[in-house]
Formats: C-alpha cells, sequence, structure tokens
C-alpha cells in the first residue's frame, strides 16, 4: 500500500514537472523517464529469465530509424506506435534464433546484433542517398515528456503485472532451470520469445521520441552501445527483483550524472565503474533489494 | 601565508573593482570525453586563445563598453542530445549572454531548434554538411566554405586543370566523407575522369592493406581518400608502404592538424587536403598574428581547419557584438548584415552560409601548409606528388 502511494507521489511529481521547471529540468526528467522505460523494459527480459541482453540499443535505434522516416509523413502518435510495434515484430523475428544460446553466447550475440543493425542501417541509408538527417518541426520538449511519461508509466505497469502473472512466474521458473520448468509443462520457447517482444516494444517508441529531441539523425551516434550498457548499469545498481529497482537505478544514475557532469566528467565514469564492482559484490539485489531490509531494522 | 595571500588578493580586489564591469558570461558544450574527444583541442584552444586575447584588451567592447570575458562550459560527450540539454541549460539555467558552438556538424544540427525556439544567435564553425543550407536562417551561421558539394566540384576542376584523366576513391561511411563521395561521383564522370577503383571503410578501420593494394593495381593519377584524423594517418603510413604512386593525393581531415605532420613526417610531403587559410596569405591582415599568438601559447601549430573555423566564428562575434550589444534582435541582425574582417579575410553571410571565402584546398609542401587552389588566392603552385 504505502510502495503505491510513493510511486502515485512520484507519478504526480512527474507529471507536474513541465509545469513547474524550465526547459533544462525538463530535459533532464525526459532523461530519467527515458531510462526507467528502457531499464523496465529491460527486465521483462533479462531480470526474468535470466538471459541477459547487452544490445537494448537496437530496438531504440530501430524505434528511432521508423520515426525518421515516418517523420512528416504520419500524425506523431502513430509514429511512436509504429515505432514500437517495429521493434516488437523485429524481436518476435530475431527472438527465435537468438534465445536459442544462453549465458554468456546470449550476451555477446545481442551485442554483436546491435552493431549488425547499426552497419545495416549505415548500407541501406547509403542506398537511400541520406548520410544523416536533419529532423525539422520536431514536438516541442514539453510533448515529447508527456510521451516519455506515459512510456516510462506503461513499462513500469508492464513489469508489474507480468510479474504478478501466470505468464511472469513461467519466465522466473525458466530462469532458475529451463529444462525443469519444461518438464513441468511451461511451454518454455514461446515464454522467451514473447519476453523479448515485450521488452523490445516500449523501447522502440522510446527511440522514436528521443529522435525527435536530437533532431539529428546518424546511424552510428543513435544506435550507441552506451545506451545498452547504461540499461544493464541501471538495472545491476537499482535491481531488477521487482518495478523498484529500475526507478531507482534510473533516478540514481541520471541524477548523478547530472550532479557530476558539470565539473567532473572523468570522475563520473570512475564512480559508475566503482559503484558497479560495490553492487556486484556487496548487493547483488541492488538499491531496491536493500530498501526493505532496512526497513526491518530498526 | 594565505591570509597574506588572501589579504592582497581583496586589496586587488578593490582597486580593480571600480573599473571592472560586470563580467560578460559566455556559455558552450565541447566534446570533451568520448568519441570526437581528440578533434576538441583544435577547436578549444581557439577559444582559450581569444578570451586570453580578449580580456588582455581590457575585455570584450559590448556596444562600446569593455566586458572581462568569462567561459561557462560543460562536457557534452560526444552526444548530440546533451549538447541540446545543455544549451538549453546555458539559456534557461546559467544565463549566459553569448554562445559559442559545440564541436562538429551532429552537434551543430542538434542545437540549432533550440536557438530557434529562444532566438538566440550563435556564428557556427565546426561544422559542413550540404544539408546546413536546409537550417531556417536567422539563429546560427556557418563560417566553413568547405561543404561536400562544393569541394567536390573543386577538387574535379583541380584534377583536370592539371590533366589528370583517371581516379580512384577510398572512403569513410561516415557523413562528411559520404557526402563529399556523392557529389565527387558524378563530377568525376562529367568531367570524362575515369574511376578506376572505389572502395568503402568502417570508422574503426585497423588495416588498409587489401583496399589500398586494389588501388596500387589500378594506378589512379588522382587519389581522393576521404577520410577522418585516424584514417587519414593510417592511409599515410600504409600507402607508403604499398608504395601507391598517384601525383595527386588527396587527404580529407587530417592532415592540416599539427598532430598529422609530426606522426607522419616528411613523407607527408605533397598531400592535397581540406583547408581554405594558410597565414602565407599576405592581404589577410589578421592571418600571420593570430598564427604566431597561437603558437607562442600552444607551442604548436593550429590546426589550419577547425583551429581557424573556431577562431574565426569568434572574430565574428566579436564584430557584430562591439555594434550591437547582446540584445539578441540586434545581434542577429548585426550577424546577418554586417561584412565582417577575420584571420580568413572579409566574411558576409548569405542565408546561413559564407558567401565570400572560396572552397580551397591546401597542400604540404614541405614544412608548411600552402594554399594551391584556387589559383586567385593560392600561397604556392600546386605540385605532383613524387613519392613518400
Amino acid at each position: 500500500m504505502r510502495g503505491a502511494l510513493a510511486l502515485a507521489a512520484l507519478a504526480l511529481a512527474a507529471a507536474a514537472l513541465p509545469a513547474v521547471a524550465g526547459d533544462y529540468h525538463v530535459g533532464v526528467g525526459l532523461g530519467l523517464l527515458m531510462y526507467v522505460a528502457l531499464t523496465q523494459s529491460w527486465t521483462v527480459l533479462s531480470g526474468m529469465t535470466g538471459y541477459v541482453s547487452l544490445g537494448h540499443v537496437v530496438f531504440y535505434g530501430l524505434g528511432a530509424y521508423v520515426a525518421v522516416l515516418l517523420w512528416g509523413e504520419a500524425p506523431l502518435a502513430a509514429i511512436v506506435a509504429l515505432a514500437a510495434l517495429a521493434a516488437f515484430a523485429f524481436a518476435a523475428l530475431i527472438g527465435l534464433p537468438a534465445l536459442r544460446v544462453r549465458g554468456p553466447y546470449f550476451v555477446i550475440l545481442t551485442f554483436g546484433l546491435a552493431e549488425l543493425a547499426k552497419y545495416v542501417v549505415i548500407v541501406v541509408e547509403g542506398w537511400l542517398g541520406k548520410f544523416s538527417r536533419v529532423i525539422f518541426g520536431a514536438p516541442d520538449i514539453e510533448t515529447l515528456y508527456y510521451i516519455m511519461f506515459g512510456l516510462a508509466a506503461a513499462a513500469t505497469l508492464m513489469t508489474f503485472l507480468v510479474r504478478r502473472s501466470r505468464f511472469g512466474r513461467g519466465l522466473l521458473a525458466l530462469r532458475e532451470n529451463e529444462e525443469a520448468a519444461e518438464t513441468v509443462g511451461v511451454p518454455t520457447v514461446r515464454f522467451k520469445l514473447l519476453a523479448y517482444a515485450l521488452s523490445a516494444l516500449i523501447p522502440g517508441a522510446v527511440g522514436s521520441v528521443m529522435v525527435l529531441r536530437q533532431t539529428y539523425f546518424e546511424p552510428a551516434q543513435i544506435f550507441d552501445p552506451v545506451v545498452s550498457f547504461t540499461i544493464v548499469t541501471m538495472a545491476v545498481v537499482g535491481g531488477s527483483e521487482d518495478m523498484k529497482g529500475p526507478l531507482l537505478g534510473a533516478a540514481g544514475f541520471v541524477l548523478l550524472s547530472e550532479l557530476l557532469w558539470a565539473n567532473a566528467p572523468q570522475l563520473y565514469m570512475v564512480l559508475l565503474g566503482l559503484l558497479l564492482i560495490v553492487f556486484v559484490l556487496f548487493a547483488p539485489q541492488g538499491l531496491s533489494g536493500l530498501l526493505p531490509a532496512r526497513r526491518r531494522t530498526p | 601565508m594565505i591570509r597574506k595571500l588572501s589579504i592582497a588578493l581583496a586589496a586587488a580586489a578593490l582597486f580593480a573593482a571600480p573599473a571592472a564591469a560586470q563580467n560578460i558570461k559566455i556559455g558552450f558544450s565541447l566534446a570533451k570525453t568520448g568519441l570526437f574527444a581528440q578533434a576538441v583541442p583544435s577547436q578549444l584552444n581557439a577559444y582559450e586563445l581569444w578570451r586570453e586575447q580578449v580580456n588582455a584588451r581590457g575585455g570584450l567592447d559590448v556596444a562600446g563598453k569593455k566586458r572581462m570575458v568569462e567561459f561557462v562550459q560543460y562536457d557534452d560527450q560526444s552526444n548530440p542530445g546533451n549538447a541540446v540539454k545543455i544549451y538549453e541549460k546555458l539559456i534557461t539555467d546559467d544565463k549566459v549572454e553569448l554562445l559559442l558552438a559545440p564541436w562538429g556538424t551532429p552537434h551543430h544540427f542538434a542545437v540549432a531548434p533550440v536557438l530557434e525556439k529562444y532566438k538566440f544567435p550563435m556564428v557556427g564553425n565546426t561544422a559542413a554538411s550540404v544539408q546546413l543550407r536546409e537550417i531556417k536562417p536567422g539563429n546560427i551561421w556557418f563560417v566553413t566554405s568547405a561543404i561536400p558539394d562544393k569541394m567536390a566540384a573543386e577538387l574535379v576542376a583541380m584534377a583536370k586543370a592539371n590533366g589528370y584523366k583517371t581516379a580512384g576513391i577510398v572512403a569513410n561511411v561516415l557523413p562528411l566523407a559520404k557526402e563529399i563521395k556523392a557529389s565527387l561521383v558524378p563530377a568525376l564522370q562529367k568531367a570524362g575522369i575515369a574511376v578506376k577503383v572505389s572502395e568503402e571503410y568502417p570508422p574503426d578501420i585497423k588495416d588498409m592493406t587489401a583496399i589500398l593494394t586494389k588501388v596500387k593495381a589500378a594506378a589512379p593519377e588522382a587519389l581522393f581518400v576521404l577520410s577522418y584524423p585516424g584514417d587519414s594517418v593510417l592511409y599515410a603510413k600504409q600507402a607508403k608502404e604499398i608504395g601507391i604512386a598517384a601525383p595527386f593525393q588527396f587527404v580529407a581531415v587530417g592532415p592540416t592538424m599539427d598532430f598529422f605532420g609530426k606522426v607522419v613526417g616528411p613523407s607527408a610531403n605533397g598531400l592535397v587536403t581540406m583547408g581554405h587559410w594558410s597565414p602565407a596569405k599576405a592581404d589577410w591582415k589578421r592571418a600571420k598574428p593570430f598564427y604566431d599568438a597561437y603558437v607562442k601559447k600552444f607551442n604548436e601549430k593550429p590546426d589550419y581547419l577547425d583551429t581557424v573555423v573556431s577562431y574565426m566564428s569568434l572574430e565574428i562575434l566579436e564584430q557584430a557584438v562591439a555594434k550591437a550589444g547582446t540584445d539578441k534582435q540586434k545581434l542577429r541582425q548585426a550577424i546577418a548584415s554586417m561584412t565582417f574582417d577575420t584571420i580568413n579575410g572579409p566574411v558576409k553571410f548569405q542565408g546561413v552560409q559564407n558567401a565570400i571565402t572560396p572552397t580551397a584546398f591546401l597542400q604540404i609542401q614541405g614544412s608548411e601548409l600552402q594554399l594551391v587552389w584556387p589559383k586567385a588566392i593560392a600561397t604556392s603552385p600546386f605540385k605532383a606528388k613524387t613519392g613518400w
């Protein structure tokens, strides 16, 4: 109950931000919501099934590319929806072969897939005679912020619902032991595939919004592996065992980076590395794993 | 000790206070870390040299009133999305009075809508793309004359004037290289110059041997290497090993930077590159003093491309502010309408583009970079490359 109240309060604060803050702070909020949406989506696959994706930027990039191709041709809502669907369909297509491998092989495969997609888009853009694109007449930041707010809320809700469902329990079962889960009747192939596609859906939409924010599209910069790394880092620091984790991880990281970025960018990267090590060693459940324990102690 | 020092400082401040008007805050973001970090010193050095010179003159002349220049700068980590956020912060949060440009085409394009929204004028520098013409004029201007399609046309004109009949192209897949290539191929065909070999390579290439072996076999007279700084060095090293013998070798980005000459050495002699400036151009009165001041401060040569366009953007801003002050509307009009005296000669804008500075090329001749094309502004005639 308290959790729900806290969440509602957070949502209210996020919704009110553009009314009270300037563009800069709205921009910071936009970045925060973006990582909430991406990290929540990521946990549906990697948190729940143990298949760690190190290439989630591929869906973000595809969504961005869809938006770039359709900008000016279709209304904003349709673009965001189509970007999400494109990422979903791509994941469903690629998931069947990709999810046949596990552990480090899957990690490498997802990373490679994102790089492959990047170079394919570079080649396609070359054929189209476009080497980078400038987007004119993009929506203002408030509009983008509210769309992103919706996406972050949807991703959080999705994580929550999946966890409570039969489907989610099946995913957890296959994470612990895929063969055993299969034996007791969990349709592991179908479940994994659905988890992969669901984890791609919202990142596609997020990519479409962020490219409209940047107003400049160049494949090598949109398919930036740092986005994938940041998602994993946030999930590790925040925890991916419940829907609080990605919220805490994204908030902690985005705010920390805002505080440090201005004066000490190098220190920021050092801190990032240190934090990761500390959390992996001492708090494998992340920030969210620490919270209830602390509440019980007093 | 510290106490004495602080007393001295306080005393100095007391004396200085009545004379000094409020500092003028000038903001910008730079790619201090990330993919473009190695390109940034060329630009930042120009900014720092300018600030030092202006403050040594008693401050920036703001419509008749001198004010000391103070920079507000952030690292955008080579990410155009961060640059957007930073310029919003500079304008709305730090409330800077003037803006300088970030590094590179993507960042210029990314911040253009922010400038448009706040009607905040900014003179761009290190951006070159055919797409910049599509940007709505009024809040951003581009000083460069190295626009890819114009460059391609001039490169072909230069090859033709020297009687070359065959060509080869080796191109990076990044936007600037691809834009040049897209205009270069049809222009070569039109001029009757046969393209004997054309290869592309990824940005992080580590070995060009296979590509250069093909180039050697095709033996073009004019070779266009559309490269970026890192791969330009790679090209120069491996072309020497393999023995690329083309008398006309154009290497797009890199040879204007000081490190290039240091790394490649005398074998770079004869390479042609992008660039429209030389300190040897006597009728550009400000060119040589700038060069000398730069060498004195940094103990190396300026980058004839990025440092020069960056410094030009500052000269333009300085002259416009001297006339119009910091009122955005007046400043915008001043930048759009005045003719500026820069280290690269006079500059006047038409739309978003520099309408005066010609598209030109430099050649490494001995230890100097000479303007060799177009002939009207050349500081030395083009000399065919005779080996490495």
